[in-house]
């Protein structure tokens, strides 16, 4: 799709829906680096692997854990957090330090335009309005 | 009634007055208080001819089934002068008990002070003054009196006497506190019923929320299962099979996607569904190959009905964008959708190939399918042959309420 390839971290409790996606994201040229279910495994991955993009559901294995899970990955400069969730009126209002929310469910489409948007904005070049299905957390949105 | 000598002469008052009398006050006064107006009248005497008109006043009072006092502001601590029977009546003090004292011994413990200061502030003002307090009986029950106190000036523009009449309005109170009870009982009924009713509201979109959050995931769960089964499959036909039926779930999800992100659950628009789902075709066309415009009036459809429709759209378009195409052929498709009074239109049109293969293709399944949902959404669906390409023309009657939306 874009040349960029990004290294994602998925952080979701459902299986399936993990594996679907570890498979879209190869298919679209990113390299997935790794699925967590629980939040401390999700923290945890993401201080050993450093992904570009963690793509979080809000719901894990240990209950809604995702925020605390954005807000410990975002502080990690090199890393872009993307909520996925089919509840994004639960986020609290600064989206956790996370720069959007893909809502579920999402299509394919959905997915990689929002890892090529996040690719150009990471590259600094002008983002413009992000893809339909993706929510700006209101700081991006003020700068775009 | 009763001569002015007879009065002086049987003047008990003066057997308790402090200080001495006072013949300016005297006129009220009388032995036969609290015996009541019957004994008075039964003299015999015309009082008006014989006594002038202070003695029918003072007949006046004693008759009066209003209990009444008259105090003399001129004698240190204001002793009672008159009461009449009425007053005895009430108080069940005899005017023997009561005359030549102050009306302090009506007050007892749960007087309450601030209305017993009102009134000596305004006595020492000389003002009239009008309170409602609690005074008790001989017989130590209490009543609510409304007592409105009078100064009575005296000719040198002094104050004689202040002349007080006392209404028992216990029963009032009463009757005032039980409504301010029962009253305050059913704001407390309402607010309960208010909370309840906010909890019970709470809980519901607590719930709503929750279901919709399963709903979507689900859906996402069955689509990620189909996908990644498609993903293994090594046949052809079958991958196919799989990926058309991920993209009808995928409609779906769409639909409840929509359905609970806006405001009213209860509404699904045709153009933000439209739009999505041609973003999601469109996704996977060659744009320079086949063009797909969407031009889908807001039509407001019942929740009901959303997916039904969403999967017909979804049907009409993947059937045009794959079958009226082959090979390299070129073209566009459109979707257009229009409100009507009554109903809506929907035409999904190709330059394409015409019909004829369309019936002979693996896709069969489409437009049984198609089929189907026509009956069930109660329209009706006619093909058109456009020589070159074919429409698809749905006429969709209206619910009252989606027509008026």
């Amino acid at each position: 799709m874009t040349g960029t390839s990004l290294r994602v971290l998925i952080v979701e409790d459902e299986a399936f829906i993990a594996l679907e996606l570890e498979c879209l994201l190869e298919e679209a040229g990113h390299v997935p680096v790794g699925i967590a279910g629980h939040s401390a495994q999700a923290i945890a991955l993401g201080r050993d692997q450093r992904p570009d993009v963690a793509l979080v559901d809000v719901h894990l294995v240990d209950g809604p854990t995702g925020i605390a899970v954005a807000r410990a990955l975002s502080a990690q400069p090199e890393t872009t957090v993307l909520f996925t969730t089919a509840n994004a009126k639960r986020l609290p209002e600064d989206f956790a330090g996370a720069a959007g929310v893909i809502a579920k469910p999402y299509s394919e489409r959905v997915v990689r335009a929002a890892l090529a948007y996040i690719a150009g904005r990471r590259q600094g070049g002008d983002p413009g309005a992000p893809p339909d299905g993706v929510t700006l957390a209101p700081d991006l949105q003020n700068r775009s | 009634m009763i001569g002015r000598g007879r009065m002086a002469g049987a003047d008990r008052l003066g057997e308790n007055r402090p200080g001495p009398a006072d013949p300016g006050a005297s006129a009220p006064r009388d032995r036969a208080e609290g015996r009541g107006p019957a004994r008075s009248t039964g003299g015999g005497v015309d009082p008006a001819g014989a006594a002038g008109p202070e003695a029918v006043f003072a007949a006046a009072f004693r008759a009066s089934t209003s209990p009444m006092v008259l105090t003399d502001a001129r004698q240190p601590d204001h002793p009672i002068v008159f009461a009449n029977p009425a007053f005895c009546r009430l108080t069940g003090y005899s005017a023997a008990e009561v005359l030549g004292r102050n009306c302090r011994f009506l007050q007892g413990p749960d007087t309450d002070r601030g209305a017993v200061a009102r009134v000596r502030a305004a006595v020492s003002r000389g003002e009239p003054v009008s309170v409602d307090v609690l005074n008790y009986r001989r017989d130590g029950t209490p009543f609510w009196n409304a007592m409105a106190l009078n100064p009575v000036p005296d000719a040198a523009g002094g104050i004689r006497s202040f002349f007080a009449v006392l209404t028992d309005v216990s029963g009032t109170r009463q009757a005032e506190r039980a409504l301010a009870r029962a009253r305050d009982d059913l704001e407390q009924d309402v607010d309960g019923r208010a909370r309840a009713l906010q909890a019970a509201l709470d809980q519901q979109t607590a719930l709503l929320h929750e279901v919709d959050h399963r709903v979507k995931n689900n859906l996402q769960v069955i689509s990620s299962l189909v996908l990644l089964k498609a993903r293994r499959t090594r046949d052809a036909a079958c991958r196919e099979a799989l990926n058309s039926m991920a993209e009808r779930i995928g409609a779906l999800a769409t639909v409840h996607r929509l359905l609970y992100s806006v405001g009213d659950v209860n509404r699904f628009n045709l153009r933000d569904f439209a739009a999505d789902f041609g973003a999601d075709l469109a996704a996977g066309l060659d744009p320079d190959r086949i063009r797909l415009t969407i031009d889908v009036d807001a039509i407001a459809v019942s929740a009901s009905r959303a997916a039904p429709l969403a999967l017909l759209v979804h049907e009409l378009a993947t059937n045009a964008v794959r079958h009226a195409f082959p090979g390299e052929r070129r073209g566009r498709v459109a979707i257009v959708a229009r409100r009507r009074a009554d109903a809506m239109t929907l035409e999904v049109s190709d330059d394409g190939v015409g019909l004829g293969p369309h019936d002979a293709n693996p896709e069969g399944f489409g437009r049984a399918l198609v089929g189907m949902v026509v009956r069930q959404l109660r329209g009706s669906l006619a093909w058109e042959d456009l020589a070159p390409g074919t429409r698809a023309r749905l006429v969709l009657p209206l619910d009252a309420d989606e027509a008026g939306a």
